[in-house]
């Protein structure tokens, strides 16, 4: 746990933007970061989950009635903009940006991105492939994507940090073929990103799973998985 | 959450009632004006239903993520009236902090209850400076010309804070 003397700068920067102690040019710099870096995001959304317990104890006090009217009102005003609604809602079918940009990164910087139409019978080439990793049971353990781009699955655990000591958590992909290859691995509560090679990245379509397996540390020995299967998943397009 | 993704009205207008009064008081907590929370607010349901479709449940409860994005929305708001809005030393905060004990006892039973008495473990300087970094989102540089110290014991104090936060939640 952390009895260290210090929160790693990271994870120090990740605290301090979700406290909100950052000036304008480090904030842009904190929300740039976790656009691209899954595991500083999930640091940040970890510190936002920590810190907004807080307003639990904000008394409820009532808006004036004129409030509800005022909300009624401009709603028109977003459907009509641009499709803009619909495009998210397509967007969320794949719910990557959510899990790995973290809640805050939803909150902050997809509500800034422009509301671009998309095509949806043509999905542009490079497109993420998500896949939410849950237990047969249906408990969401891992969250992951695909990105084609830079031939690398990014991966989020959802396992408290300090879980399953003794085991490692290894990644599978398993294409078409039904066969295994391992990708690496995942340390509860991490967010890591995993190269592809290149010749496994041909597999990785949206007919392929992500496996997770609980092995000793150092992994299966195997080709396979040598420990359980707790969670799985299939890659799917946005 | 689902029904408001899908554009159901009455959905949103149920959430409304449900909640409106508490995330109003995060509004007002933060911002100290009725009207600009109002403001606040009518952004923060039309937030709700543009991006409901990005809630995840299980990830976090809706409370928590609406209540959030109250929050950065009334910073936000604070942050644009500018510097000015933050010329209150931080002495009369801690003054308007202070909750009768029948408040905090209602509080206590809240869900915030492992946080507030981690908080509570806290220095009261270190607490205090936490508490208005989150409900005012002050940056380090404001916080530090407020208590007249300088900006990098600020910054030692809060994240020293912050890890025994950590530590103690993690207890």
């Amino acid at each position: 746990m952390s009895e260290g003397p210090e929160l790693s700068e990271a994870e120090a920067f990740a605290a301090e933007h979700a406290l909100g102690v950052l000036d304008g040019s480090e904030r842009a710099r904190a929300e740039h970061r976790m656009a691209r870096d899954p595991a500083f995001a999930a640091d940040v959304e970890a510190w936002t989950a920590r810190l907004t317990p807080m307003l639990d104890a904000v008394r409820p006090v009532a808006p004036s009635a004129s409030v509800w009217s005022r909300i009624e009102r401009a709603l028109p005003a977003n459907d009509n903009a641009g499709g803009g609604v619909a495009f998210w809602r397509r967007a969320a079918l794949g719910g990557f940006s959510l899990a790995a940009a973290s809640l805050v990164a939803a909150v902050v910087i997809v509500g800034q991105r422009p509301p671009t139409p998309l095509a949806p019978q043509a999905p542009p080439p490079g497109q993420l492939l998500n896949a939410r990793i849950d237990t047969p049971k249906g408990d969401h353990l891992f969250v992951a994507a695909y990105d084609p781009t830079r031939q690398a699955v990014l991966i989020s655990s959802l396992v408290p940090p300090g879980a399953g000591a003794g085991h490692v958590h290894q990644l599978w992909l398993i294409p078409a073929d039904g066969r295994p290859r391992s990708l690496g691995f995942v340390a509860p509560g991490a967010s890591v990103t995993l190269p592809v090679s290149t010749l496994l990245a041909g597999l990785a379509d949206d007919r392929a799973t992500l496996a997770v397996s609980v092995e000793a540390p150092g992994g299966s020995k195997k080709d396979g998985p040598t420990g359980p299967v707790v969670a799985f998943g299939k890659l799917s397009k946005i | 959450m689902p029904r408001i993704a899908d554009g159901d009205r009455a959905a949103l207008r149920q959430l409304y009632e449900a909640t409106s009064a508490k995330l109003f008081g995060v509004c007002l907590r933060i911002l100290s004006n009725r009207d600009e929370s109002e403001d606040v607010l009518q952004e923060v349901y039309i937030t709700i239903w543009r991006r409901a479709d990005r809630f995840e449940a299980g990830r976090a409860s809706v409370m928590a993520w609406i209540s959030t994005i109250a929050r950065n929305r009334s910073i936000d708001r604070l942050r644009a009236r500018g510097p000015l809005a933050y010329a209150e030393p931080v002495e009369e905060l801690e003054i308007a902090d202070e909750t009768p004990g029948a408040q905090i006892l209602l509080e206590a039973a809240q869900s915030g209850e492992a946080l507030g008495k981690c908080l509570s473990e806290l220095d009261d300087r270190t607490e205090t400076v936490i508490r208005t970094a989150f409900f005012e989102g002050v940056t380090y540089e404001v916080l530090a010309q407020r208590m007249d110290t300088p900006l990098g014991t600020v910054k030692s104090w809060i994240r020293r804070g912050l890890l025994k936060l950590k530590g103690c939640l993690e207890r």
